[in-house]
């Protein structure tokens, strides 16, 4: 009896955490469906009937498919980009094949760099991005999200491939293989669920990345989403329904994946704190 | 064994002398390039920025002043100083809040409460948000006439207190903070949760066979071990918040009255806000910031690990 007591009273704090926890986000989600008038008249009432055009109307005429396609652009080629940079300098870093003298320093210099503050890189990226061409536009912002997030990838898959018996490739190396069609036949396929691991990452920070967009991207066009909301906020202070259906928009593609995948995605976003 | 040392030995050294030096480039080359040429040239960048003034609207051009903008930011900028106490108080305050609310929500689940993954999955939710997604919802939660933070006060009869939370210097800074720990209160959690599963239970279970309570398991077994974690996410969570940008950025842009302005968004408004449009000077207070933050990072590690070593 006495256990089942405890239980109920521990769970009073629990649904008030919850409700602290979840309710901004579910307020949200319900005004996403109702028209502006309908919240002026009552703030929290229930999205009865459902508008779910107004997401149709939001993705045509607010321009939130540019700003999607922008961010979908940028967090797939920056991905991409990076699991393959950084995993092959993750196995580089991890084999003692390839130390030469000053693998090891450039590794803490690596290692350090994640706690950079992005000021000390900013203005003069601003700089080196005008000078080579690449401010205001697209691939300029993937290159540097690309650079700013490899310390990490490096770091955390570097400890992956550390693991790895060295046997298995040396019997692939007497097969024939080269290092480099070793690593991809065999290595990379071993590390599938670190790599997995610092691909979520990544793609929660590149989808989410506002300060670097804020200096480098001043084009409407090629605003990415989280950039093209807070233009937004401004622009239509007083369209708070058509507001809500844009933060939906910006966050259920990685919430409905959340959904399905929420054991990946915790070990994504908590690899590097728990090797810190 | 000689044989397998000799094995080993082999294995380590491959026969023919000499680096693999083609697949060292190959597989390193161009992740030292991204490196260089994003991050550790542009650090060098923006060192030597800080000892020049460098308008922008006057063609770039360098002008050397030495150590002017540091004595300049130290000793006559009353906002880098308001900005520079902002983020140390975002940088201390959070902590405070955010760990042992994270430290109660893992133990609760824990302990076997009904329903713990539903529960833990939500609160983890909010870190999967941008800030500027975040910044919009809380701007209405804050609302005065119709936010949910004013709303529940009325519910409570606390009326009285119900405020424009973002419109007065005094409040604006804990209403962000509070935004920073519904968002990262689940996420030390999680990493809390896991750490307290690692535990032997063999540990606790000695601990309960010599007569020890659930409150003395907790305080001198289970938090004791936890140590480690704990210096870690502290780390983590106040070298964040000395950065903090983005939610300033959306939602208070600073105001009011600098009330809420923190170094990062100082530096970004004087490069490309203010009229003045020198890149030298935001630079060299981004060099002070750096320093700061690396300094208390590499101090915070040594204090934290040295008193977790005492305590054992």
């Amino acid at each position: 009896m006495r256990p089942r007591l405890t239980k109920a009273i521990l769970m009073i704090p629990v649904l008030l955490y919850t409700a602290f926890s979840a309710g901004p986000y579910v307020w949200t989600a319900m005004m996403s469906l109702r028209t502006t008038d309908e919240i002026y008249r009552s703030h929290y009432g229930l999205p009865i009937p459902p508008h779910f055009w107004k997401f149709y109307t939001a993705w045509t005429e607010f321009g939130y498919a540019t700003y999607f396609k922008n961010s979908a652009i940028v967090t797939v080629s920056a991905v991409a980009l990076i699991t393959v940079v950084g995993a092959m300098a993750g196995y580089g870093f991890a084999r003692r094949r390839f130390a030469f003298r000053l693998r090891e320093p450039l590794f803490l210099l690596l290692f350090l760099s994640i706690m950079f503050p992005p000021q000390i890189m900013i203005l003069s990226l601003f700089q080196i991005l005008i000078t080579y061409g690449l401010f205001n536009t697209l691939a300029g912002l993937i290159l540097v999200y690309v650079a700013t997030e490899l310390p990490v990838t490096i770091y955390l898959l570097r400890a992956f491939f550390a693991q790895i018996p060295v046997e298995l490739e040396e019997a692939a190396r007497i097969d024939g293989c080269t290092d480099w069609s070793m690593f991809w036949r065999v290595m990379f396929p071993i590390a599938r669920p670190a790599v997995a691991t610092t691909m979520i990452l990544n793609f929660i920070y590149f989808w989410n990345e506002f300060l670097y967009a804020v200096v480098f991207i001043t084009q409407q066009e090629i605003r990415t989403l989280p950039l093209a909301i807070q233009f937004l906020v401004s622009d239509q202070y007083f369209d708070i329904g058509m507001l809500a259906t844009g933060l939906m928009i910006a966050t259920l593609p990685v919430l409905l994946m959340y959904l399905f995948m929420s054991e990946w995605f915790v070990k994504g976003m908590t690899a590097g704190a728990v090797k810190g | 064994m000689p044989i397998d040392r000799a094995n080993s030995a082999r294995l380590v050294a491959p026969p023919r002398a000499g680096r693999p030096w083609g697949s060292i480039v190959l597989f390193l080359g161009p992740a030292l390039c991204f490196y260089f040429a994003f991050i550790i040239y542009p650090v060098l960048v923006t060192f030597y920025n800080s000892l020049h003034t460098l308008r922008m609207d006057l063609g770039m051009v360098y002008q050397y002043v030495g150590l002017q903008h540091f004595r300049e930011i130290l000793l006559e900028d009353e906002v880098f100083w308001k900005s520079a106490r902002n983020a140390m108080t975002w940088a201390v305050v959070a902590p405070c809040l955010d760990i042992p609310l994270a430290l109660i929500l893992a133990f609760t689940l824990h302990s076997k409460i009904p329903f713990a993954r539903f529960f833990r999955t939500v609160w983890f939710t909010p870190l999967l948000m941008s800030y500027p997604v975040v910044g919009v919802i809380w701007l209405w939660v804050y609302n005065y006439d119709w936010g949910m933070a004013n709303l529940t006060l009325r519910f409570l009869g606390f009326g009285d207190y119900a405020q424009a939370w973002l419109a007065s210097p005094t409040t604006a800074l804990p209403a962000l903070i509070l935004v920073t720990t519904w968002m990262f209160a689940g996420f030390n959690m999680v990493v809390m949760l896991a750490a307290i599963h690692a535990i032997p239970m063999e540990y606790i279970e000695a601990a309960r066979v010599d007569g020890a309570g659930p409150w003395h398991r907790l305080f001198h077994i289970m938090i004791p071990l936890l140590r480690p974690t704990i210096a870690n996410l502290i780390i983590l969570d106040v070298i964040g918040k000395m950065k903090q940008f983005a939610l300033v950025w959306v939602m208070t842009r600073g105001g009011p009255m600098w009330g809420t302005e923190t170094v990062a968004t100082y530096v970004i408004k004087r490069a490309f806000e203010w009229k003045t449009l020198d890149l030298g000077y935001p630079s060299a207070i981004a060099v002070l910031w750096f320093v700061i933050i690396f300094g208390l990072s590499i101090g915070l590690t040594r204090f934290l690990q040295r008193r977790e070593a005492l305590e054992f």
